[in-house]
Order: C-alpha cells, then structure tokens, then sequence
C-alpha cells in the first residue's frame, strides 16, 4: 500500500512519522525505509508526502533537525524529537488509539 | 521573528533543499548498486522512483513560505480587526502620531534640504570658496584681486578651476523706466566651475572674455520671464545696464540661484581689462572646484605653497596673504546650522511625548486585553508570536499615523517656509521620497518604542494571569509604571516649555531696550550705482550729495541721510586706529567700529551731539575728512573734552582714507545690532561710502506713503537711475532677527503641543485611574466618604506626578538652557522667573486635566458599582 496524501488523514503520516523519529535520529531516506520495514512493506511513504510532512513538522517545532555525517559518509539532515514533539506524538497516539478503537467496535457491533 | 528570517535566508533553504534530497537519492542509488544493478542503472533507477524533484522542492518551498504570508495576513487581519473595534483608541494613536511625526518630518525636510544635502550643483561637494587673508590687519580676510585669482588658477594643482564673482545692484535702461537689476560680475570659467550650462543658449566666449572683444550677459530665468515672457527670442536681445550695451547670449536654469536668488544677470570681467591689473584691488569672491578625489587639505596645503611662491615674487604685495579655503556648503548655510538642529532636537522631544502617551494607552489596554492574552497562551501560542501581533497592531496604527503625518508635514513644511523665508537654500525644501522614507523609518522606531515595552510587559506570563485574578479581588491596582511615563511627559514638556520661556523672554527684553537712535518713521532704500562710480570719488560724492539734499527737500520729508550699513541691523567693520598726533601706547590699541554716513544721519536718526559741533562733508574724502567718535570711543581711548580736534588714522593706513579730523563726540547707539551694547564707533562723515549706499528719510508721515514721491524725484534729477528695496527702518530691524524670531515661533508652538500631549496623557491615566479603582471609589462612599474627599485624593495623585515631572524638568532645563545660551538676551540661561512661571502654568493645567476624573470618581453610584459585583 502506498501512502498518498489523499489516502490517509494527514495525521496519519505526522503521526507515523512522529513514531519513527522517537525511535532516534534519523534521516528523511531512513525514515522512509524505516516505515517500509516495520510495516513490513505494507506502507510504502512517497517522497512527494515524506518531505513536506516534515518540514511542516519541523516548523511546527516538533521535530528538530541538525546536519550530521550519514553512515555512508555524506552530509544529510537528521531530524529528531523536540520535547514539543513527544507531548504530541502521546497525544496524537492515545487519539490514534481511541479512533482506532472506537472503529473497531462499530465494525465488530456491525458483524 | 522565523518570517523575515526564512525570507532573507531563501537562497540558503533552497541549498539545503537540494542537499537533503540529493542525499536520499544517493542512498536510494546505493542500495541499488547493493541489490546488484550497473552504478548507471541503480541511478536512473532511483531517480525514477524518488519522483519528480524539482516539483518536491517547489512543495517544500511553499511550506515556509506559506507560514511567512499567513501569519503576516492573520497578524494584520487581526490588526484592523481591533482597530475597527476600539475607533476612539486607534484615532487617538494615529492623531497623536501623526502630529508627533508630521511635524518630525517637516523640520527633518528642513535640515535635509539645508544642512545634509550637497549644494544643487553636480559634485556640490567640491565646490570651495576662497579668500585672501592678512593675519596682520584688523580685517583679515578679504575680497581677491583679479590678478591674484588668475595666479591661483594657474599655479595650483588641486582645483579644476577657481572663478570669482561680486555683485552690484545696477539699473537696466533698455526699456521706458530703468529697472534695477542684480548683476553679479564674474571672472572666466564661471560656468565651469558650476559644471552647469545656460538653459538656452550658451557659455561666454573667450572674445567675450577679453577686453574690447564684444560685450555679454547671461540672464536669470526669473528676469528671462519679467522682461520677455519667456520668448526664446530673448537670445541676441541687448540689454543696457549702466550705459553699457551687452547681448544677451544665454538664459541660466531656474534652478541656478547663484550668488543669491535675486541675481538677474551674469556679466564677464575681462581678465586683461586694465583696471583689474592691481595687485591691491580687491573684488572677488573666489569660487573654485576641487578635484576628484582632493581632500581639503591638501587643496590648502597646496595654495599655500602657491601663495608662498607668489610672496616671493611680489613680496610688496602678496607677502603678508595667506589662503583661505571653506567647503562653499558651510559659507552658505552659517549659522543656521544650530538653530535648526535646535529645532530638531526640540520636535523630536515632541515625538518622543508622543510614543510615552501612546505607551501609556497601550500599558492601559494591555491591561484591559489580559484575558485575551491567557486565552492565546492557553491555546499554544508562542510569546514571540503574540509580542509579534502585538506589535503588528501598533505598526498598522504607526503607518496609518506616518501617512496623515506626511500631510501634515507638508502643510507645516509650507508654514516653515513662509516663516524662514530667509534662510538660505530654503527653496530647495521639498517633501520627496526621502523624507516618506524617513517617516517610514520614523513609525518603525515609534512602533518599536511605543509597542515593545508595552507588549513584553503584555505577555509576561505569570503577571498576566496573576494580575486577571488581582483585578477581580484586590480594591486597587497600583500602575506606577503609567504615572513615570506620564512623570517623564511633563518633564520634557516643562523642559520645552522653559526653552520657549527663555526665547521669548528675550525678545521681550530686545523690544524694551532703548537703541539709542529713534528707528521710527525712517524710509530706506538704494538707487542703483555701479562701482566704475569710484574711479572718480569727487564726482560720486556730488551725486550722491545732490540726492540727499534734494530728498531733503521734498515736503513730507524732515531729513535725509546716507549710511553705508543700517543701523540695528548686525553688521561689524572693526578697524584699528591710531591717533595722529602725540606718542601712542603700543601696548594699547585703538579698535573702534567704522560707521560711513553723511552729516544728516545724526539728525535723521535723532542721535544727539554731546559736544563738539556736527561734522561737514568734504568735497573729496580721499584728501581730508571729518569725523565724529560716540561717547563710548571718547571714553574709553580719551576724555570728552581732549578728544575734539584730534586726527585719526587707518592703522595700517590703506590710502583710501584720510586721517580724519574729530568734530564732536555723539551719544551711544546701538547700531551694530539691537542685542549688542554700543562699543567705542567712528563715523566717518562722508555720503560716499560706495556708489550704492542706503539712502534713509525720516518722514513726519508713515514713511511708505512717501515712497511714491521719493521715486519720482529720483526720476526727475536722475532718469538713469532706478530707487530700489524700498521699506522701513523698522521692517529692517524685525527681519534681522528673522531666525531668531522663527526660532522662537517655532519652539513656542512646540512646547505648546508638548503640554497639550502632557495634559492629555496625565488625563488618560488618571481616567484609567478612576475607572479601575470604581469599586473602590463606590465602596469608600458607601462607607461614609464625602465626594471632597475623593475629588482631593485623586487631583493630588494627578498634581503630585506632575510636581514631580516639573522638578525632573527644571533639572532638564538647565542643560538645554546651555544649548540655548548665546541665543538669549538680557535673560540667564537659569532664569528663575521663567522657570517658576513655567512650573505654575504646567501645574495649572495638570490641574485642570487633572480636575475631569477627579470629579468623575467622586460621581460614582455607590449602590450601582456595587451591584455591578
């Protein structure tokens, strides 16, 4: 499946993102490769979303990003989790949690 | 402050874009090479699956730039949505502004034009003007000779050319009456060294320039208008100016208003012309332009070498000279240079009232929009981006006041031209893109003094939300911070207000001193007359006698006289002399005034002879003459009653004047100008002082309705001649304290609008005040308070900020009052007079401002307020 802007709610990626960030340093490439693997190819991020996305939460001071050596030995930027960013990816995780729930029950109740 | 940071640092983002998305396509193409494709396919492969690049930099892009354009728009919606809600609070912002910044801008086009830029001519900055000098003369520093220019010219090495000039006020006979016309005569290379062309027509040309070749003028535009209604046809018309018949071969630009701007015509001085051969003649003012890059150092270093060489070859006459170079700019502006800044200082002590009133305002309102605040603060915003709004509300407000302030300066622009029409360069004022610069800078500065202190003062964040609390439960809320502002308001308008006090109580004092000549119902004016008159100085005394005495005639008339200067109006030609007979103290000089007037002047000025007996006019100066000393000059150097029949002479003796003969001793007069006590003078009793001198009839009438027949007499007795500058002794006297006048006018206006702004802050604050202290008030009256009581408290709480402004301000004053010092007459820089009148009057009218809310509070419903609970 791959994740278009208009296939999943915005916050959807954010919140994927945000996930993937917590886990560490990270870069955009290794974020993108990141959600493939742990999905288990299942989700595959296109750039075109990829790189927006976090810039915007970037801006937002969720994330925040440093230039740094890449294990291949090029500069890349690595983003990582502001204070700001872990208050939000609790919040936008326990909502992810309720929703998801909340449409599990309707879709089990509908059985 | 991200938005203008991510505008300046486009170019920078744009790089980082490219790096971070560059990166993940190599990575991409690595892992390719990896899963074992060709190093050219795993590339296009991974560029194929990255997908369109410069489309993702274009969206990345918007990213920051839609923040930049959106928080702009919000913060300046919301601007205009609170301006639209508080009308009365913005309209007082953008007024008080508006006058704070208009009148700023107004003085600052003065001082532009005036004072900052170069002159209107191209390099304006090069152009020097230069003077002989004898360091060994009372006078030092003179006119040039004709000779001595051309010997600078071609000696020096700095200049690109020195010219010279001098004017004359002449009379042009072409048509049926004559016209007085200003010529100014010029050496070679005028225009060049102007770097400007006639409009029309053209330069002059070397025959013109050379005795005997044909005979040449430029004209003014104003003149070219007058006399021949702008017809191109002008060029090649003769003109006749002093008998003398010249074509007229180019027309100047309007804008060229060199000397002065009453010049009307430019006549070349032939260098070989055999009068200008004198090494001792002296004539010109020497303009010249230095070279690019020349500083004016070196261009004096250099013409003192120049001068030096000069000395050596005529050591008779040039071996006591120096030069003298001054940058043209400061010999035109002078001495207006301190009175403007003055001003400038003075309004913008005014702005600055302005933005503490409009801090105050916004310290109230910030007050009263803390809910707002929290509420933000709650809902995640940053402090940086509420100061930010903030801040954009006052900048709206501070451009909105900036634009009506441009209206405003160019109505008080004009006001500052019709009121300064004398001071130099004054028609070059005008309000352009660089002054709505400058009040574009000006609403910057003011939004950010204005609004800073007020908006992080706003957003503190444990004020705010104590405070919300304090205003529901506490019975009073202290605001210290507002009554300083409106303490250091009254201050700086007290310190105005004294400035103003101290001009104004000099005029008073100038206007009740006694000249000691009687200035009323005394008409002046010139005739023309052109110094080729002086060749012959028996001629020229019997012309100009022959006109005093037949103005003296004239029914209507009582005397007439002539003056080489008017009296009272400030002029200085000290000269050293020495007595002719007897030994002479050496270590005691003789420096008196030198006045030249004719035997009548006394009379016509009603200055009384002490002793002696009045002077008479000799038929030829040169040879012998008669002088009268004043009181002053007897006493100092003599006793009245030794001092008659002794001879004066010129030290060092110049040939021009004959030691002169004391016939009486006159009373003390202050000729040299109103605000100087008289200083020991000599008048030399000749009419003939020059070929133009000031012609002054004492009438029994008001002296302007003489002036139709003093012209007409002139005409019948000499029909070359035109009678020009017709007007009052007294109008003379009134404008030769213009500046000064201006000066007073200005900062008496000034000083006016400061306490306005004073009293009107003291009001703001003290209904804020009131309004927030209501349950207190009502309470207290339900208690038992009388209304006196309340009244009392709060008019105290008013006088007592503005006592304090008042002694802040006396402390004030006395620095300002040493700026003002030398400006001021018969009245100390730390007169206390003027300063408790000022204190008393700020104090009244704190009072008064103070008196409104006071009331106001004692009015409160008790019953109402509380219920309001």
């Amino acid at each position: 499946m791959t994740v278009q802007k208009s296939d999943l709610l915005q916050g959807t990626l954010d919140l994927l993102i945000l996930k993937t960030v917590a886990l560490g340093p990270v870069h955009g490439y290794g974020i993108s490769q990141r959600i493939q693997q742990v999905s288990r190819e299942a989700l595959q991020v296109q750039q075109g979303s990829l790189y927006p996305a976090l810039h915007r939460l970037e801006k937002r001071g969720w994330l925040q990003a440093t230039w740094g050596e890449s294990e291949s030995g090029r500069q890349a930027k690595y983003y990582r989790l502001s204070a700001k960013g872990r208050k939000q990816l609790q919040i936008e995780e326990s909502e992810w949690n309720r929703l998801s729930e909340a449409i599990g029950l309707v879709l089990r109740t509908a059985e | 402050m991200e938005w203008w940071k991510s505008l300046f640092r486009k170019r920078a983002l744009d790089a980082q874009l490219d790096s971070e998305l560059r990166f993940h396509i190599e990575e991409l193409t690595e892992a390719n090479v990896a899963a074992g494709l060709t190093p050219e396919e795993a590339r296009r492969k991974a560029v194929l699956e990255f997908g369109g690049r410069e489309q993702i930099k274009e969206e990345l892009r918007d990213v920051h730039r839609v923040s930049i354009v959106e928080s702009t728009l919000a913060n300046l919606k919301s601007a205009f949505r609170l301006i639209r809600k508080s009308p009365s609070f913005s309209i007082t912002v953008i007024v008080t502004l508006a006058l704070g910044i208009g009148a700023n801008s107004a003085v600052f086009s003065a001082i532009d034009a005036i004072l900052l830029r170069p002159l209107p001519f191209p390099n304006g900055d090069q152009l020097m003007e230069l003077r002989q000098y004898n360091p060994k003369t009372s006078s030092p520093r003179t006119r040039l000779a004709p000779v001595r220019l051309e010997d600078w010219n071609r000696m020096n090495s700095t200049f690109q050319a020195i010219t010279g000039y001098y004017t004359e006020d002449n009379s042009e006979t072409s048509g049926i009456l004559p016209e007085k016309v200003t010529v100014a005569y010029v050496a070679s290379r005028f225009l060049q060294v102007w770097g400007i062309a006639p409009a029309l027509g053209r330069d002059f040309t070397s025959e013109e320039e050379h005795f005997g070749g044909p005979s040449a003028v430029l004209i003014s535009d104003r003149l070219w208008r007058r006399r021949f209604n702008a017809d191109p046809n002008a060029l090649g018309r003769k003109l006749r100016v002093n008998g003398h018949s010249s074509s007229i071969v180019g027309i100047m630009p309007v804008s060229f208003l060199f000397p002065d701007r009453d010049v009307d015509l430019w006549s070349s001085v032939p260098v070989d012309e055999p009068i200008a051969q004198s090494r001792e003649w002296t004539w010109y003012l020497g303009i010249g332009r230095l070279k690019t890059g020349v500083t004016l150092e070196q261009a004096r270093a250099n013409l003192a070498t120049v001068q030096k060489q000069l000395g050596i070859a005529f050591p008779k006459t040039d071996a006591d000279l120096n030069v003298q170079i001054e940058p043209l700019k400061e010999m035109t502006i002078g001495g207006v240079r301190r009175s403007l800044w003055i001003l400038y200082g003075s309004v913008s002590l005014l702005l600055l009232i302005a933005c503490t009133n409009i801090v105050a305002l916004l310290l109230a309102r910030a007050a009263q929009r803390q809910h707002e605040i929290s509420v933000r603060f709650s809902l995640g915003g940053s402090r940086t981006a509420i100061v930010t709004q903030l801040l954009t509300e006052v900048f709206v407000l501070a451009v909105a006041g900036a634009a009506l302030g441009l209206l405003v300066a160019n109505a008080a622009s004009k006001v500052f031209r019709a009121l300064a029409r004398d001071l130099p360069r004054v028609e070059e004022i005008r309000l352009d893109w660089r002054i709505v610069l400058y009040s574009l800078v000006c609403s910057v500065l003011a939004t950010l003094v204005c609004g800073l202190f007020p908006a992080i003062r706003g957003t503190r964040r444990d004020v705010s939300s104590s405070l919300t609390q304090a205003s529901r439960t506490q019975v009073s809320t202290r605001n210290p911070l507002q009554w300083l502002l409106v303490g250091v308001q009254v201050a700086l308008a007290v310190t105005l207000l004294a400035g103003a006090g101290l001009l104004l109580r000099s005029f008073q004092e100038l206007g009740r001193v006694s000249p000691g000549f009687d200035p009323r119902q005394v008409l002046t004016f010139h005739i023309s007359g052109s110094y080729a008159e002086t060749a012959n100085w028996k001629g020229l005394t019997q012309r100009i006698d022959r006109i005093v005495d037949s103005l003296g005639s004239l029914p209507g008339v009582e005397t007439a006289a002539t003056d080489a200067t008017l009296p009272g109006v400030p002029s200085h030609f000290q000269i050293e002399l020495k007595f002719a007979e007897g030994q002479q103290d050496p270590e005691r000089k003789i420096v008196a005034e030198s006045r030249f007037v004719s035997p009548g002047y006394f009379a016509t000025m009603r200055i009384p002879i002490l002793s002696g007996e009045l002077c008479r006019e000799m038929a030829d100066s040169t040879k012998s003459i008669n002088v009268l000393v004043n009181r002053s000059f007897a006493n100092t150097y003599l006793t009245e009653s030794t001092v008659l029949g002794r001879h004066l002479q010129e030290v060092p003796a110049s040939g021009i004047l004959s030691p002169g003969e004391i016939r009486g001793v006159v009373g003390d007069a202050r000729e040299e100008g109103l605000n100087r006590e008289p200083g020991p003078t000599v008048y030399w009793c000749t009419g003939a002082s020059g070929p133009d001198p000031f012609y002054l009839v004492r009438t029994r009438t008001e002296p302007m309705a003489m002036a139709e027949t003093i012209r007409q007499r002139i005409h019948e007795i000499e029909p070359a001649r035109s009678v020009f500058n017709i007007a009052p002794l007294t109008e003379h006297l009134d404008e030769a304290f213009a500046e000064n006048r201006l000066r007073t006018v200005l900062l008496a206006f000034f000083a006016a609008t400061a306490v306005s702004l004073a009293c009107l802050g003291l009001y703001g604050t003290l209904s804020y005040s009131v309004n927030v202290r209501r349950r207190e008030v009502g309470l207290r009256l339900a208690l038992g308070a009388l209304q006196g009581q309340i009244v009392k408290q709060f008019l105290l709480q008013g006088l007592g900020v503005s006592f304090l402004g008042c002694l802040a301000g006396s402390v004030l004053v006395a620095a300002f009052a040493r700026v003002l010092s030398g400006m001021l007459y018969g009245v100390s820089p730390t007169d206390v007079t003027t300063l408790l009148g000022v204190v008393v009057l700020v104090l009244t009218v704190a009072a008064v401002a103070s008196l409104f809310p006071a009331v106001r509070a004692a009015r409160v419903e008790p019953m109402q307020v509380l219920r309001e609970e």
